[in-house]
């Protein structure tokens, strides 16, 4: 029994490892990915910096600082983007990448293999992952540099802290990749709901600043929690709950995600095997 | 294996559904301006895509009209012995792809069902995919912008080739398909005939016992279509089943052991080649040239007694002439007949020829029509 799950398990690695390395290969094959990765979102930095500047006084932003017990605005949208990122990954990675391989005609040569549909879908989710804490890194160093970003929280804490974020995220692309399964063109929904999300989380302002109902749909998103323990942890900003409690709701939500996200995956799946794959026909 | 049969289809069956564009994909679909939002012009499709056409108001009325459900394969029975090449031959749209897509488990049969290598198809699809190497048409099939080797690399991960193994399993298969010089380029490179060579190593990295094949030989050049032939009788010859589809009367004639003709989703006739001729060896078919299209003697023809089947192509070496075939129980009452029917008519008729009966012919016999209408 054991046995079996330790073969099992050492072949879903197999193929996640495989997926990565020609996802990575298929990367560097495109080198206008790689540079664009890095100046995007310079591009989005910068007046991102200026606008801070703009509202601030002596180099705090003082109204700012009202809402979230920190007057460096751009080291907070900073951390927002870098957070962020991982949004994207989820939301294009996963269900993106279900489009892409559809329209380019590799799904079904990779769905008539004996892998785990499951599996193959998880894999594609690791390159862009890792892409993007690399990218990030980047940024955050070159932000450290030319605009004097100063993290003076415990970095390990914070990344355990987003850890559940991370996996709950991939649940969700899990569901989103079922979901672009049986809708054939999802790029525009992909970028709006992407955006929705990203931006309901607090990305750039504190979601506290939000009109009533938005912000009832920012608390319901456990990513709001994510950004919210990050920035405590790193830029020392309040918690709109106590950080143990922010902690157990994205503990919970992974699980939750985690269920839902493959649910919905197997029943699309399924859906697609039942109807015919829209993408191919 | 140890089993007579390879695969075993019982009953299997298939229905598309017809919906108004479904409510999910119509909210999520950024719809472009003007006609045709369906570019990718699949094959068969047509009948489909006329409903995402269009703005949304007509979409949903022309809807209401059309018949809701098609039959693509229409209660299929017949069993594929170990070891035999097995042919599927059918016009476009006859279902030969659907049959492919139910037992590589990409699809579910409405009702039916089939074993794979002794595995159920519904029940136990990990298990049939682990026992099949498919191939589907299309040479978007293999990553592009990896090399030969990437992608016999990547693949052989997906279908749990043993690791210490793979790497020479994957130089075997590069040198018998002769792709050992290309290996390291990039796969946008090759040729259609070196990518379907590609797609069929592919398929034989975990050594399956049964091969389905998807029109291989669609899109090649007469020269690599003889090369995969011959590839294909040597799968065979080595123990593999194969089951291969094609609408070319000639390579099922040519590769298979037994042909199963389907029309409409059915099978009209399952035999071996040599016995499917035999049991129209009675038959003739007489073919006359013309130098116009026939407008309304083909029906006229159709209705002469005797007559089994009539059909008409355009000659394809540039010429404006047409060749009408028609398949009868007496060439010469025909032939008299046939050439008082052209000769009303005011047709010129450049040549005459009375010839044995050809699968294509059996094909219209039970048909009535050609196999490229
Ligand atoms: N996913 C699908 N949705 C709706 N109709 C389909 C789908 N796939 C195939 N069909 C229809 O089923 C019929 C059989 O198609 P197919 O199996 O591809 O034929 P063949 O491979 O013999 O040319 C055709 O009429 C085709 O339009
Ligand atoms: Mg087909």
């Amino acid at each position: 029994m054991v046995d079996r799950f330790r073969t099992w398990l050492r072949r879903q690695f197999r193929v996640i490892g495989a997926i990565s390395r020609k996802d990575f290969l298929i990367f560097l094959r495109y080198p206008a990915n790689a540079v664009m990765s890095v100046v995007e979102p310079i591009m989005w930095l910068v007046p991102t910096y200026f606008m801070g500047l703009g509202f601030s006084v002596n180099g705090e932003a003082v109204g700012f600082a009202g809402f979230t017990g920190t007057s460096d605005y751009f080291s907070f949208a900073m951390l927002g983007m870098f957070m962020s990122s991982y949004i994207s990954a989820a939301f294009w990675g996963m269900g993106f990448s279900v489009q892409e391989d559809m329209t380019l005609g590799v799904l079904e040569p990779n769905w008539v293999t004996p892998a785990s549909r499951v599996s193959l879908i998880l894999g594609r989710s690791v390159i862009m992952l890792l892409l993007t804490t690399i990218n990030s890194i980047v940024v955050l160093a070159m932000g450290a540099v030319l605009f004097r970003v100063n993290l003076t929280g415990n970095v390990l804490a914070a990344v355990i802290t987003v850890l559940p974020m991370l996996i709950a995220l991939t649940g969700l692309g899990l569901g989103i990749a079922g979901v672009v399964l049986s809708v054939r063109r999802a790029g525009t929904a992909i970028d709006i709901s992407n955006w929705a999300v990203t931006q309901l989380s607090g990305a750039t302002f504190p979601v506290s600043v939000l009109p009533r109902p938005l912000l009832a749909v920012a608390l319901a998103l456990p990513t709001t929690y994510g950004f919210d323990a990050v920035r405590s942890i790193l830029l020392g900003t309040k918690t709109m709950l106590p950080l143990k409690a922010e902690i157990g709701i994205m503990l919970a939500s992974m699980v939750g995600m985690c269920a839902a996200g493959y649910a919905v995956f197997k029943a699309f799946e399924r859906r697609c095997r039942r109807q015919g794959l829209l993408g191919t026909h | 294996m140890g089993l007579a049969n390879a695969i075993e289809i019982d009953d299997l069956k298939r229905t598309f559904t017809r919906r108004a564009p479904n409510a999910l994909a119509r909210l999520f679909t950024r719809r472009r301006t003007g006609t045709g939002t369906n570019a990718d012009g699949g094959s068969g499709a047509g009948a489909d895509s006329s409903a995402e056409a269009g703005p949304n108001a007509a979409g949903l009325a022309n809807n209401a009209k059309r018949p809701n459900s098609l039959v693509a394969v229409d209660s299929i029975s017949f069993d594929i012995r170990a070891g035999e090449i097995f042919g599927l031959l059918g016009p476009n749209g006859a279902g030969k792809t659907t049959t492919i897509k139910m037992l590589c488990t990409l699809l579910e049969p409405t009702s039916g069902t089939a074993r794979v290598a002794g595995f159920d198809i519904v029940r136990e699809p990990a298990r049939v995919r682990a026992s099949l190497g498919t191939v589907l048409s299309g040479e978007r099939s293999l990553y592009w912008k990896l090399t030969g080797r990437e992608n016999l690399d990547y693949f052989a991960a997906l279908y749990d080739v043993e690791p210490s193994t793979a790497h020479r399993r994957i130089d075997d298969l590069l040198t018998r398909f002769e792709l050992t010089d290309k290996a390291s380029e990039l796969v946008e490179r090759y040729s259609t005939g070196m990518r379907q060579r590609l797609s069929i190593a592919r398929a034989l990295l975990a050594n399956p016992p049964v091969l389905l094949l998807d029109e291989p030989t669609a899109g090649l050049d007469p020269q690599s279509a003889r090369n995969l032939r011959d590839v294909v009788r040597k799968l065979r010859d080595e123990g593999h089943t194969v089951l291969l589809t094609t609408h070319y009367m000639a390579e099922a004639d040519e590769l298979s052991d037994r042909i199963a003709i389907i029309d409409h989703g059915r099978v009209i006739a399952l035999d071996t080649p040599t016995a499917l001729k035999e049991h129209i060896q009675q038959l003739h078919s007489v073919e006359v040239e013309i130098d116009r299209a026939p407008d309304g003697i083909l029906d006229e023809l159709h209705s002469l007694p005797l007559v089994r089947g009539v059909e008409c192509v355009q000659s394809s070496n540039g010429h404006e002439t047409w060749t009408i075939r028609v398949l009868t129980e007496n060439s010469r009452q025909t032939l008299d007949a046939l050439l008082d029917l052209l000769r009303a008519e005011g047709e010129r008729v450049l040549n005459l020829r009375v010839a044995e009966p050809t699968l294509e012919d059996v094909f219209i016999a039970l048909t009535g029509k050609s196999l490229r209408d």
